[in-house]
């Protein structure tokens, strides 16, 4: 009981800790790559948790990951997923801008923005089996399907399975079981 | 192991009972053998799984770092409570999340984690899996947990102990039911046996309920006893049978040996009576007889002048019959009187007895020239008087038959055989044809006629009489003109003398 107290308490200091360095990372320059690559590893693993239509038939194809206008997210893509495997699959990053076609991405990550803007980038990824994440508060009611969030300095995330149902993608439960949030209806 | 006076049911029931405990007991040392032999490869096999498990579940909270999520992953554990610690390490080899069993002991976590792998210490186990996500490798879990052999076997010995002696209860049971089928039947026999034994009751039988060894048995019994029954009527029957025979043959000895009795009674009467009557027919016959010799006398004295020649010849024939019948009578009623006589023994020198009768027989004829030889002779035990009478007549005989022989020899003598003395009279007169020898010793049988040798046939009867009285045997041999040879014999021990 004790040594589970003493544990939890360690955990507590190590998140802080982490915290700091997120909150080191926005206020100093030098270091803005922490929430970065936190974000872009997570970005990586969320393709392990998901299951898109017709795998199977593009199962040889490299995973795509458009990123729409923010060259730091692609660059720390870039670094992190070469010579890396994802489901057996090589890693393929790509640069995208409003009004790009979005054909051929598995994944499409897309920079803070205003709600109004936001509806308008993700508008063309809602037909497509596009895994859609977001880091903007409210993301999810303008059709993101997972939106990065900062809980107590933490870098977490929520998921809207409405979103993902419509794009035809599956969300494993164990992703869900450590997302912060998940909205299982579409918000009016 | 089982008493030897116990019945065959207890018997049957104990080589049940323990065919089954035995088998029972068999059974549960290999399954317990087989148990614990598998069983911490099988624990160890469980807790890899589980530890698979958890690290799978734990991968995403580890990915998104999310330690409450690993913790309550690792809290699931609670339900396995040989599991006293778990933890979850991350990549770098940190610890990313622990469990502690409640109530158990505090626990020193592994500052880093080692490979895959086990290793017991005592009856604790650490055990190290590793998260593997593709071909990542995502972190490690960690799985303290502690064995309690000494438990389970205790568990599993009680578990045993008890299904056998649940199972040797109702084989117990159902021994008892069944093994009536087969001890009944052999119970029965067995108390058919008892009671023919006990009281010799071989009419009782065994009934038949089966048709296997036990019926056979049975039938081979009943049959047995059938043939003891039948056997013993038999021998009953037998025995009265026997019984009853022997009984009427004992009356039938009875009743035979009083006939017996009643007739020689009445022979012996009857004997008495015919002596009788016959020494007195001859008693009385002799005085009419004497007194025709007399006047026939009287008749040729006192009327010689007035009788013719004739008439003398005829009354001197008238004498001399008179006389013949007078000594007939004589002989007869001595020959009579032998039988009523009783006999005085006394030891005898037959050598001296038979040499006097000779010298008196010889002294009434001095003119004779017999060559007579006297050979030596046994003594006897007899009566004189009578043994006297014997030798007169064989040696008149003997005397009388060889008279007409130029030289006439008479030889006596005698000799001692093993029970008997054989005394002999031999002479080479007239002889006699062997095949009359039976009618030689006969009263009044004569072998020769009167013309020829006088005699009245009483003579060798009463030899044969004496001698009989005596107890010894009389014999004769002889062929015609060559002389005749006399025997008799008389027994060494004396005779009482019955006739």
């Amino acid at each position: 009981m004790r040594s589970a107290f003493l544990s939890a308490l360690l955990g507590a200091c190590c998140i802080a800790w982490s915290g700091i360095q997120v909150g080191q990372a926005q206020t100093a320059e030098t270091v803005p790559v922490t929430e970065r690559s936190i974000k872009a590893a997570y970005l990586c693993k969320f393709a392990g948790y998901v299951e898109w239509p017709d795998a199977r038939i593009h199962a040889a194809k490299p995973l795509t990951i458009g990123v729409l206008e923010s060259s730091e997210m692609a660059d720390e893509l870039i670094r992190i997923t070469a010579g890396r495997l994802i489901n057996d699959r090589p890693v393929q990053v790509r640069r995208v801008t409003g009004g790009d076609s979005l054909a051929g991405l598995h994944v499409l990550f897309v920079g803070a923005h205003e709600p109004e803007r936001l509806d308008e980038l993700l508008l063309p990824a809602r037909k497509l089996p596009i895994l859609t994440v977001t880091e903007s508060a409210g993301a999810l009611s303008d059709g993101s399907i997972i939106n990065f969030t900062i809980d107590r300095e933490r870098v977490r995330f929520e998921v809207s399975l409405a979103a993902a149902e419509r794009s035809r993608l599956k969300l494993s439960s164990r992703l869900l079981a450590v997302a912060q949030r998940v909205q299982r209806t579409p918000e009016s | 192991m089982i008493p030897l006076h116990a019945s065959i049911h207890r018997k049957m029931l104990v080589v049940m009972l323990a065919t089954a405990a035995f088998a029972l007991l068999l059974t549960a040392a290999a399954m317990l053998y087989y148990d614990l032999r598998s069983f911490r490869q099988l624990w160890v096999t469980d807790l890899t799984a589980q530890a698979d498990i958890i690290g799978f579940a734990a991968t995403p909270a580890i990915e998104f770092e999310d330690r409450q999520a690993a913790a309550d992953y690792l809290e699931s554990l609670k339900g396995k409570p040989s599991i006293i610690a778990a933890a979850i390490y991350s990549a770098n080899g940190s610890q990313f999340a622990t469990y502690t069993a409640t109530g158990g002991k505090a626990v020193e976590f592994p500052a880093l984690p080692a490979l895959d792998g086990y290793s017991v210490k005592g009856n604790e186990l650490d055990l190290f899996k590793r998260i593997v996500s593709g071909q990542e490798i995502l972190g490690t879990v960690y799985i303290k947990a502690q064995f309690d052999i000494f438990g389970r076997l205790l568990n599993y010995l009680g578990i045993v102990g008890a299904v056998m002696v649940l199972s040797l209860l109702a084989s117990l049971l159902i021994a008892r039911r069944m093994q009536q089928k087969v001890t009944q039947p052999i119970l029965e026999i067995a108390g058919v046996a008892r009671t023919v034994m006990d009281k010799r009751d071989f009419s009782s039988r065994a009934s038949k309920t089966t048709e296997d060894e036990i019926g056979v048995l049975v039938d081979a019994f009943n049959g047995m006893l059938a043939e003891i029954e039948h056997v013993i009527d038999e021998r009953k029957r037998t025995q009265f049978a026997l019984e009853d025979s022997e009984s009427r043959l004992l009356e039938l000895n009875a009743e035979l040996e009083q006939r017996v009795e009643a007739r020689t009674a009445q022979l012996a009467a009857a004997n008495k009576d015919l002596e009788g009557f016959s020494y007195s027919v001859s008693h009385d016959l002799r005085a009419p007889i004497r007194a025709i010799g007399g006047f026939a006398v009287l008749l040729g004295e006192d009327h010689q002048t007035e009788l013719g020649e004739e008439a003398k010849r005829k009354i001197s024939i008238i004498r001399s019959e008179a006389a013949r019948m007078g000594q007939l009578i004589d002989d007869l009623l001595a020959f009579s009187r032998l039988g009523r006589k009783a006999l005085e023994p006394s030891d005898l020198d037959m050598a001296e007895v038979a040499n006097n009768v000779y010298v008196r027989l010889n002294h009434a004829d001095p003119n004779r020239t017999v060559d007579f030889r006297l050979g030596s002779m046994p003594h006897a035990w007899g009566d004189r008087a009578l043994f006297e009478q014997v030798w007169m007549n064989l040696l008149s005989n003997a005397i009388k038959f060889s008279a007409k022989k130029k030289q006439p020899v008479i030889e006596i003598g005698g000799i001692s055989a093993e029970n008997e003395h054989v005394y002999f009279v031999r002479d080479n007169g007239a002889g006699f044809d062997s095949r009359y020898q039976a009618k030689l010793f006969g009263v009044f049988q004569r072998l020769h006629r009167e013309e020829e040798f006088p005699g009245t046939g009483v003579g060798l009867a009463l030899v044969h009489r004496i001698v009989t009285r005596h107890g010894g045997r009389v014999w004769a041999d002889g062929k015609p003109d060559e002389g005749a040879t006399f025997h008799f014999s008389l027994p060494k021990e004396a005779s009482d003398g019955g006739v």
